[in-house]
């Protein structure tokens, strides 16, 4: 990503905290809250003190201003007192040079980080040439000025939780039709992707599709299988892939609202649309989210399987489970069964096998609870514990019929 | 009775760069076969001389028609005209293809032509007895599903967790027809206009700690790099049960797995 | 008067059992055509049944007795009775040899007495087979007493002498239509199955040994379905082969799939097919052992029937229950080729139908796309040795040893057992390279699964690139790919040396490129991989390379070339078929039997199959790790 252009006058405006009796612009958007009293002044020591995160077992600093984590302030003693950080100056757009869209997800109501990472993009675009950016999102309760959004067009809320991609796609483009952006910026995922598409083909435009990177003068994606990279000028319709761009710091933008076009009630040719249940061991292993894994040290498949219901989780097992016929083949975890990508993998008694190790390679977290501290698997955790899994079981399964309060 | 008709592609290996069937084009086939049967017609875009197009007749095929147009052509003007000549009950299609632009606009365009109603990321189609209507399934993220019901005609892209594609065998493979249909293609300007290079894998951007999170300190972010996938995590040596339990439920808790 | 009812009814019944075998052979020119010579087939007859059939038999020494008397007595006593129909011929001597000879017989047809009813081994089939003594020892020891008693001048009353001439004749009757669907298949179905084999190269006229499968014409399209899908499709030398069978049980016994409960019983399987000859043949008659946890009698079967379906004669779980390991060919006394019977259905159901299981499916489609099983780049099967520099044989380039690494070079555990072999090379100072990414997979899963069109390709391809290359010889730690290359290329235009590792490290050490420093002293028990051992008669290099680096060799329970497979071949693991026991557990359990507590291995799939096995077992090691343990240089 290239360093975005910097705008001399927007900077200084929006440093602008004081202008009676004197005008008084913030250098530093973190020393705001020293400043809010009057003029900014440097105390080294202070600073220092701030920058401390921990001084044993050896000393640490962070001269980034950025991080206050709770946890870490609890756990390192010496540590100075910071400041808060306060809320940084608002920046108004008044006539901007265009518009630039980003249509969120909201999925179920709440703005997921992709959604930041697509404001942070149409940021990048509208700041290169003095444009706004406006969030065409289901109404809700964001605060979308810090989200960096200088104008919203709010949709009916009750869009966000049900699905209706028609009437989504139809007030987007009666909204593109009326406002002309110069670019309409969507999130490559599952429903944003295909309002994109929608959108795109409705207003008989192509579509940049999952944008990996992106700057004001080129974006790029993979195409020909993943082997080649196309990349051109950002094109009008253009969606964002996960985690391509850096979601914005503090901003404060006006977020001033617009009143979204009126569109003519169609009747929705995708009706009656309702979430399925789902059974936690009728999913795929590979498309499973949250496995509950047993191996040698697991004995009574009975609790097994209650605690597999009670977690609401996709029962698994190692080679030897399956072999024993004590779970069906396609539950079978590891290189020579399935590889597995869940976000969380709670393994009994699987002491690790390379095989099986493989098959989790694409686990984001593993909790592992095996009798042997030696185990590959305990490496491989993020929460281990040493203890003999037929006990624990019991006691985790009490603890979730009791919803946690054991 | 529903006459069927499948937008087939060639997927390239992600490994070798070979040209083989694409997995979710088959699995639009497999979900085609296993519909009432009425009329079955494959289309493809693109060069008939591709042997990998052989792999979808040697999943039982019997006759695949090729659009027959050089690289870099748009395919869309003549898929859409040849389908409205077909006016099949469903356009099946994969979501994802691979080897080309990739861009999944193509059943978009298509439907938006033809001015059908599309379905994105179909897992299963059930039709009613009459034939008008049809009960869809769609895979949603972490195994989810959604129902919905669509009047027929209508275009589906079919997901990558609808059941496994039949694999293709030689024999009929061998047997199949390849129907060559010459057509005029225009060229594809706004591809012509990208720049095209080999990928190069990029850093992966860490979430953690990044600008904005708001609680990234140093050591936070140092521990995000430096603990990436090795584990190394806490370590509890022999607690009771119920502490294990504990650790193991607030754990669950603080990645979200169970609700507060 | 008791002579001429003698010989009428030998006559008779030998002519009506002619007959029967007529009728036989209209089934078999159901079949395919196949290439025979006959005439040299029938020149070789005679020195197959005795050398090679024998050898068989003889591996059971009760059993050779048993043949040689009965057989042996039965053949000369008919070929008297014969020459005794004619009346100037019945001299008293005549009829004494005639005495003596079912004298023979009736001690063998005893014995076989003692082996149906005391002995009792679980492979026999029950039904007809049991009257096998009964006729045996009623037909011997009725017209024994008639003999006796002719070259005594006839003492015996008339109606006595009668009663007995019916008796044997009864007794010869059911010895004879038991050639026709019975018993004694064996006594004209074996010996032309023996003059038609499909094989000769494996007689001790041949090669001794041919265990290669044969390539499928793919070049022209319309020579019919690819491979057998009904059991017309087979060459009519192969169905004579399949009604030979005697249903001796020896296959039964030696099959690890049987062992281990998954449903196939090569015995069946071959009955099964039998059966299909018939139209509405079905498997109720049938007396043996059942393919396990399969049911008999369920399935009608014909010449243009499927033959492997959930609803078919065959279940297609027993087809692909099937390890290829050779075990029932290798004990199969009338030399049936079980193996190209399993692959030439398999093709059919992969090469037509599509219908191989599900994940050597995907297996298979990864193949076709990458050209290596698990679907990774080429160029990565050098990753493992990025620090061991080794040295790749470019186009026209030249070296002394060529080294296939094989499939086993993506896996972690095989790449350890890879490095031992190449820094062995290196200490012994052998010029040798690898192919690198050009190196394409030997072919040897996808044409056990039947995928002959990826096979061809693949060797086609492998021939291709080994050919423009100018190397001594092969060597190759996979006997899969040793066999294959060796084997299975040259009907692709490659002919090359080509090495088992072991054979190559013993040359080694023999030479003394290699010093022993440092003697194992440990028990080992050594496991044959079927690929090396009965598919290439290789049992003693790996022997005697253990012993050169001192191990204390012991012998488990099955080996050599009766070595029990560890169940990773022709696929298996792939298909993975359930059964009540996994093949590797029972393998180790051999090993452990065996008291060494290591276990030598020299094939990448044993490797895995057998550390798959849960601790406490034997430490598994393969040959080139021990090697290198125990040639470290000294300072």
């Amino acid at each position: 990503m290239t360093a975005r252009r910097r705008d001399p006058r927007a900077e200084r405006t929006a440093r602008i905290v004081q202008t009676e009796p004197r005008r008084r612009l913030v250098l530093d958007p973190d020393a705001i809250a020293a400043s809010s009293g009057g003029r900014p002044r440097r105390d080294p020591r202070a600073r220092r003190a701030d920058a401390t995160l921990q001084t044993a077992p050896r000393l640490r600093l962070d001269w980034t201003g950025k991080g206050t984590g709770a946890a870490v302030s609890m756990s390192a003693p010496g540590r100075g007192q910071r400041a808060a950080p306060a809320a940084p100056p608002l920046r108004v757009i008044e006539n901007p040079a265009c518009l630039i869209f980003a249509a969120l997800d909201r999925p179920d109501g709440a703005l997921s980080a992709h959604d930041r990472q697509l404001l942070a993009a149409a940021r990048l675009l509208a700041d290169a040439v003095d444009g706004a950016v406006v969030a065409v999102a289901p109404d809700g309760a964001d605060d979308w000025g810090a989200l960096g959004a200088d104008r919203v067009i709010p949709l009916p809320a009750a869009w966000a939780a049900e699905y209706a991609p028609e009437r989504r796609a139809a007030a987007l483009v009666a909204a593109i039709a009326r406002w002309s952006p110069l670019h309409v910026l969507f999130p490559e995922s599952p429903e944003g992707g295909d309002l994109a598409r929608r959108v795109a083909a409705a207003c008989g435009e192509r579509l940049f599709a999952g944008v990996e990177s992106l700057s004001a003068s080129r974006v790029a994606r993979r195409a020909g299988g993943g082997a080649t990279e196309l990349s051109c000028a950002p094109s009008r319709f253009l969606s964002i892939a996960a985690d391509a761009v850096a979601p914005l710091g503090a901003v404060r933008h006006e977020a001033r609202r617009l009143d979204p076009p009126e569109t003519s009630p169609d009747a929705p040719k995708l009706r009656e649309a309702r979430r399925l249940p789902v059974d936690p061991d009728g999913v795929g292993l590979g498309e499973a989210d949250f496995i509950l894994s047993a191996g040698n040290g697991v004995t009574d498949w009975v609790v097994f399987a209650d605690l597999g219901r009670a977690l609401g989780a996709t029962r698994a097992g190692s080679r030897v489970v399956c072999d024993a016929g004590h779970l069906p083949r396609d539950r079978q975890v590891g290189a020579s069964g399935t590889v597995v990508s869940a976000r969380c993998y709670l393994a009994f008694g699987i002491a690790g096998a390379p095989q099986h190790l493989q098959g989790v390679g694409g686990v984001e977290r593993v909790v592992a609870v095996n009798t042997d501290l030696h185990a590959a698997m305990i490496k491989r955790a993020d929460l281990a514990i040493i203890a003999d899994a037929q006990a624990v079981m019991p006691a985790l399964l009490r603890l979730a019929g009791e919803g946690g309060h054991g | 009775m529903v006459d069927v008709a499948i937008l087939v592609s060639v997927g390239r290996h992600p490994a070798s760069g070979q040209a083989r069937r694409a997995p979710s084009d088959a699995r639009a086939l497999e979900l085609a076969f296993g519909l009432p049967p009425g009329r079955r017609d494959a289309l493809h875009a693109g060069d008939p001389t591709n042997p990998a197009l052989r792999d979808y007749l040697g999943m039982g095929l019997e006759r695949l028609t090729v659009l027959a147009m050089a690289e870099g052509r748009d395919p869309t003007d003549a898929l859409a005209a040849r389908l409205r000549g077909l006016s099949p009950g469903i356009i099946l299609t994969g979501n994802q293809a691979e080897g080309g632009e990739d861009s999944g606009m193509l059943p978009y365009v298509v439907a938006q032509a033809l001015g059908l109603a599309i379905v994105p990321d179909v897992v299963a189609i059930a039709l009613d007895a009459e034939g008008r209507t049809a009960e869809v399934v769609q895979a949603l993220a972490r195994g989810q599903r959604r129902a919905l019901r669509v009047e027929l005609p209508f275009v589906a892209t079919v997901h990558p967790a609808a059941p496994a594609a039949r694999p293709s065998a030689f024999g009929p493979a061998r047997r199949g027809r390849i129907e060559v249909v010459p057509v005029d293609a225009p060229p594809d300007a706004f591809l012509t206009a990208c720049a095209a290079r080999p990928w190069r894998d990029r850093p992966k951007r860490l979430s953690v700690g990044a600008a904005g999170g708001g609680t990234g300190g140093a050591l936070e972010r140092l521990r995000a790099a430096t603990e990436a996938k090795a584990g190394q995590g806490r370590v509890l040596v022999e607690p009771s049960p119920d502490e294990a339990a504990r650790a193991i439920w607030d754990y669950l808790q603080e990645q979200g797995m169970q609700p507060r | 008067m008791v002579a001429a009812a003698l010989s009428t009814v030998t006559l008779t019944v030998l002519l009506v059992g002619l007959a029967l075998a007529l009728v036989q052979a209209r089934r078999w020119r159901a079949g395919r055509a196949a290439a025979v010579d006959l005439w040299a087939g029938l020149a070789a007859l005679p020195g197959r049944y005795l050398v090679d059939v024998h050898a068989v038999v003889g591996r059971t020494p009760f059993n050779a007795r048993f043949h040689a008397l009965s057989a042996g007595g039965f053949l000369a006593a008919l070929a008297l009775l014969v020459v005794l129909a004619l009346p100037p011929l019945r001299h008293p001597a005549l009829w004494g040899l005639l005495a003596l000879a079912l004298a023979a017989m009736l001690a063998g047809g005893l014995m076989v007495g003692y082996r149906r009813r005391v002995l009792r081994p679980a492979g026999l089939s029950g039904g007809r087979f049991n009257r096998l003594p009964l006729a045996l020892t009623g037909f011997a020891a009725a017209f024994l007493l008639v003999a006796a008693d002719q070259s005594a001048g006839g003492v015996l009353p008339v109606p006595v002498g009668l009663a007995l001439v019916a008796l044997g004749g009864w007794g010869l009757a059911e010895l004879v239509f038991g050639v026709w669907n019975g018993p004694l298949k064996h006594a004209v179905h074996g010996a032309l199955h023996l003059v038609a084999h499909p094989r000769p190269a494996r007689f001790h006229d041949g090669a001794g040994r041919d265990s290669g499968l044969r390539p499928l014409d793919l070049e022209t399209a319309d020579s019919g379905p690819l491979g057998a899908g009904r059991v017309v499709d087979f060459a009519w030398n192969r169905l004579l082969g399949f009604d030979a069978c005697v249903q001796c049980g020896r296959c039964e016994t030696a099959c690890p799939a049987f062992a281990a409960g998954l449903p196939l019983n090569p015995k069946k399987l071959i009955q099964d097919l039998v059966l299909s000859l018939d139209e509405g043949g079905d498997d109720r008659a049938y007396t043996g052992s059942r393919h396990p946890g399969r049911p008999v009698g369920a399935a009608t079967s014909g010449p243009s029937r499927p033959l492997v379906g959930p609803q078919a004669m065959i279940h297609p779980d027993t087809l692909w229950a099937c390890t290829t390991c050779r075990a029932c060919v290798q004990e199969c006394p009338m030399m049936i080729e079980h193996v190209d019977a399993v692959v030439d259905l398999r093709r059919f159901q992969t090469l037509e139908l599509g219908a191989t299981p599900a994940k050597a499916a995907g297996v298979l489609e990864e193949l076709r796309a990458t050209d290596n099983p698990g679907g990774r780049s080429l160029d990565r099967r050098l990753d493992w040795a990025v620090d061991l520099r080794l040295p790749v044989l470019a186009a026209g380039g030249t070296c002394d040893v060529l080294l296939w690494l094989g499939d086993g070079a993506y896996d972690l555990r095989n790449q350890r057992s890879l490095r031992a072999l190449v820094l062995l090379l290196r200490r012994a100072g052998v010029d040798f390279a690898v192919l690198g990414a050009e190196e394409l997979d030997c072919g040897d899963v996808a044409r056990r699964l039947g995928d002959e069109a990826t096979f061809q390709d693949l060797a086609r391809r492998n021939v291709a690139l080994l050919n423009g290359r100018r190397f001594a010889r092969i060597v190759t730690a996979d006997p899969h790919a040793f066999h294959t290359l060796r084997n299975e290329y040259p009907a692709f235009g490659g002919r090359w040396t080509v090495l088992h590792h072991t054979a190559f490290l013993l040359e080694l050490v023999r030479s003394g490129a290699l010093t022993v420093t440092a003697p194992l002293g440990q028990a080992v028990a050594y496991h044959d991989p079927c690929y090396l051992g009965r598919y290439n008669g290789e049992t003693d290099a790996p022997r005697a390379l253990l012993d050169a680096i001192g191990a204390r060799r012991r012998e488990m329970e099955r080996s050599g070339l009766r070595s029990r497979c560890c169940g990773g071949g022709g696929g298996a693991p792939l298909t993975d078929v359930a059964g009540e026991r996994r093949i590797p557990d029972m393998r180790m359990d051999d090993a452990r039997a065996s008291g060494a507590p290591i276990l030598a291995v020299a094939c990448p799939t044993c490797t895995l199959m057998l550390e798959g096995v849960v601790e406490p077992r034997p430490a598994v090691a393969e040959i080139a790790e021990l090697v290198l343990a125990a040639t470290e240089p000294t300072r």
